[in-house]
């Protein structure tokens, strides 16, 4: 493993990029450390967005009005603001009024917030493909799930959602690959993620091209395999009649 | 307590005014720089010339793929501080550079938004303007651009949301937006109620710029949809 890492590095050399930094183990420690770190961001976010997505889809398009015009709101007004900003109110203010209050029993970490904000941010957009598939669903199914007595409830996670999701993928695995790339504002409240750490490291070197580089494949890979799943699920779930 | 924070908030609102303006300046500049080279990218896509399309699409791919965070910290650091034109020496200010960091994603997704309102027109069109004798550039002079316009526009708006929000970014960078001033504002206060009060106003200034836009945009596709 290593000797393939010194060929590689050694053809780079040729090519004018400077990729001796991943030869260090202090460095290619952090950097690898600071990809676990966005995987598991990653991981945790589309686990936490889609939870919230389901449950704004529900409320949103619920006939009940004082469950309706909260998520509405929460939809839009998270839609119409920089995550960054979302982030900064939650962790400069929020966990500050935490702190204020609990001292150091505190159980938030920045990862923790940046996981919330992450979730409930994508959330909002998974909410509104969902919505949108929701809506997509002929009334006439629904008028023979309720003459087969089913409650609103079980009509909407039985009959709905099954057929939404399918309609929805596509926008789903959009807004996913979206979370992904949204991972790196995690740098901002020092979360040790990848771009935290090449930041780390190219402070210390003259190294900024080699590591753009680097982390840009990194986040492609990363998409590409969001997308990889989601075709699969896509295939999966085809449905003759319904979809695309 | 409250209105104090508010006395307060007012005496800072010309200094988050002006970040508000930064932000403004910086997204405006990004969509005009990233709509020029989006359309180019766009035209490029389309050209018979399989090389130049290939170069087209991996100009797409990787700036639509890519972090915008990421991005803005390419630009940040790989640009340098002033450029030399001629004989003088011209600065390069931080936001220029942020600017020029949201104009490269952006122009993907121009160039994206291009491509599909170019394949929306049918392609009977081109067929019938084809045995009209008009050739593939006054085709699309004359028939199918003018169409597109319409077609993008909603999209186009929805993107310069989206880029006016990722403006947000250029705080991480040194640049002296909106949010770097409530951060200077809420460090130089230094009351819990007054950060509150501070960063609310932020998202709430955002909201305000950006949830019209949103309207808009809503109102113009349900006006064009087909």
């Amino acid at each position: 493993m290593s000797e393939l890492l010194h060929v590689l590095v050694g053809q780079l050399a040729r090519l004018g990029l400077n990729y001796s930094f991943l030869l260090e183990s202090h460095a290619s420690g952090k950097l690898l450390d600071g990809a676990l770190t966005t995987l598991w961001l990653c991981l945790w976010s589309i686990v936490g967005s889609l939870l919230v997505g389901v449950l704004l889809a529900a409320a949103v398009t619920s006939a009940r009005r004082w469950l309706q015009w909260p998520a509405r709101a929460f939809i839009e007004v998270t839609r119409n603001t920089p995550t960054l900003v979302q982030l900064y109110c939650a962790f400069l203010v929020l966990n500050m009024l935490i702190n204020q209050s609990l001292g150091n029993a505190n159980p938030m970490t920045p990862f923790a917030w940046v996981v919330l904000v992450i979730s409930l941010h994508k959330g909002a957009f998974h909410a509104e493909a969902l919505r949108a598939g929701i809506e997509a669903v002929p009334a006439v199914t629904l008028e023979a799930a309720s003459s087969l007595a089913f409650s609103r409830r079980q009509q909407l996670f039985q009959v709905q959602l099954p057929l939404a999701v399918r309609f929805a993928l596509p926008a789903l695995v959009n807004n996913l690959i979206d979370l992904v790339k949204m991972t790196a504002v995690a740098s901002a409240i020092a979360v040790n993620d990848i771009t935290y750490a090449s930041i780390m490291i190219w402070t210390q070197g003259d190294n900024v091209i080699e590591l753009m580089i680097l982390i840009l494949a990194f986040y492609g890979l990363l998409s590409f395999a969001v997308n990889c799943a989601g075709r699969a699920v896509e295939a999966r779930l085809r449905m003759p009649g319904y979809g695309n | 307590m409250a209105t104090e924070h508010l006395a307060t908030l007012w005496h800072w609102a010309p200094t988050l005014g002006m970040g508000l303006l930064q932000n403004i300046q910086m997204s405006v500049g990004a969509i005009g720089l990233g709509t020029l080279l989006g359309l180019l990218v766009g035209l490029l896509l389309l050209s018979p010339l399989a090389p130049v399309r290939a170069l087209a699409r991996l100009w797409v791919q990787v700036f639509r793929n890519a972090p915008w965070l990421v991005l803005i910290y390419f630009t940040s650091y790989v640009f340098p501080f002033d450029i030399q034109v001629g004989s003088t020496w011209v600065a390069f200010p931080d936001w220029l550079k942020v600017t020029v960091g949201l104009a490269l994603p952006a122009s993907a997704n121009v160039a994206e938004i291009f491509r599909g309102a170019v394949a929306s027109i049918p392609a009977t069109q081109w067929e019938a303007a084809r045995s009209l004798a008009f050739s593939r550039g006054q085709i699309l002079r004359s028939i199918i651009l003018p169409q597109c316009l319409r077609r993008m526009l909603p999209p186009w708006m929805n993107l310069y949301a989206v880029v006016t929000m990722g403006t947000a970014l250029a705080s991480l960078v040194g640049v002296h937006d909106l949010i770097d001033s409530a951060q200077i504002a809420a460090n130089t206060v230094n009351r819990s109620g007054f950060t509150v009060l501070v960063y609310f106003s932020v998202l709430a200034l955002f909201f305000a710029y950006c949830y019209p836009i949103a309207r808009l945009t809503q109102r113009l596709e349900r006006r064009y949809a087909f």
